[in-house]
């Protein structure tokens, strides 16, 4: 068999063809895809993520705020009227004298207001009252 | 290599970039199609390949350090490209690369863009037997007629090695084709 040699053979080209005018469309396809691919893309979505990185800003500083916002905060300042009371009664040294040094004269008249109770009224307070005769002995 | 790098500088400039753009399509598309194509082997997938090259070759310009000539990073673009292309398009068929390279050979009769003769199916054949390596030595050097210190800047190889893979793969193809 002949022993086959290239560099003593013709040159072999590699037969491939191209469809007609494919180079000149090729170009022209080639720049119409090119604009897609500009850094404007990038920069849009560069602002887009920006918008993201805002609003999750935002998000942060309002879930910092709810306990300072939010009505059911237990660092309210108005005092629970049966806290007071208590305090009053058990915790302290104030006396029924106290409390009068620190009223203003229309406070204490306001307090002096007698209260206008029926006589029914007061029966049917004592007769249900099972404390009665400890009130009379005293 | 100051002309090159005031060319490079239209490309990135956007009020040239347009017509440089143009410019390097007119004078690179050829051989950018026939390196890819010798590659891939058919029309429909050079088309898409080189397609990939010079969106690839656009969108990285800006990182272009000119460590290498213009010409040398595109080829060396479009060499990845039609690597990666290939891998892929095995991976999908579930075939190996080699099974996939003899099967388009087999369909190049049938292909209407491929007007060869025997002898350059069996030399299509042949080189379908080298490692990839040898493959590219072979084609960027027998068809495409560059220069060893071209494609030594293109494959990253050097001059020596490039001179013994093309001296064992154009024996491999004498081999092949004297005995088939």
């Amino acid at each position: 068999m002949k022993t086959f040699k290239l560099e003593n053979e013709p040159k072999i080209e590699t037969g491939f063809k191209t469809p007609d005018h494919y180079f000149e469309n090729f170009s022209i396809k080639m720049m119409e895809q090119l604009p897609k691919n500009e850094p404007k893309v990038i920069s849009i979505f560069q602002k887009r993520k920006t918008l993201i990185m805002m609003a999750v800003a935002a998000i942060l500083v309002l879930a910092l705020m709810i306990p300072i916002l939010s009505p059911s905060s237990t660092n309210t300042k108005e005092l629970d009227a049966a806290a007071l009371e208590n305090y009053i009664t058990y915790q302290s040294n104030v006396n029924q004298y106290d409390l009068i040094s620190v009223l203003e004269t229309e406070d204490i008249n306001n307090i002096k207001t007698g209260i206008a109770l029926e006589d029914a009224v007061i029966e049917d307070h004592l007769s249900t009252n099972s404390n009665l005769e400890n009130l009379i002995l005293e | 290599m100051q002309e090159e790098q005031e060319f490079i500088n239209h490309l990135l400039n956007p009020k040239t970039q347009n017509q440089a753009f143009q410019q390097l399509l007119q004078g690179y598309q050829r051989p950018l199609y026939n390196h890819i194509r010798n590659i891939v082997l058919n029309h429909d997938d050079a088309d898409d390949v080189l397609q990939n090259t010079f969106i690839k070759i656009f969108q990285n310009l800006k990182n272009f350090k000119g460590e290498s000539k213009l010409f040398s990073w595109m080829y060396r673009i479009a060499t990845n490209e039609s690597l990666t292309f290939l891998k892929q398009k095995s991976k999908t068929s579930g075939v190996s690369s080699e099974t996939l390279q003899n099967k388009t050979i087999d369909n190049l009769e049938a292909d209407v863009f491929f007007d060869g003769n025997e002898i350059q199916i069996k030399l299509q054949k042949a080189i379908a037997l080298l490692p990839e390596k040898q493959q590219l030595v072979f084609k960027m050097k027998y068809f495409q007629e560059l220069k060893y210190e071209e494609i030594s800047e293109i494959l990253g190889t050097s001059v020596g090695g490039l001179k013994a893979s093309y001296h064992l793969a154009v024996k491999k193809i004498e081999a092949f084709v004297s005995t088939n």
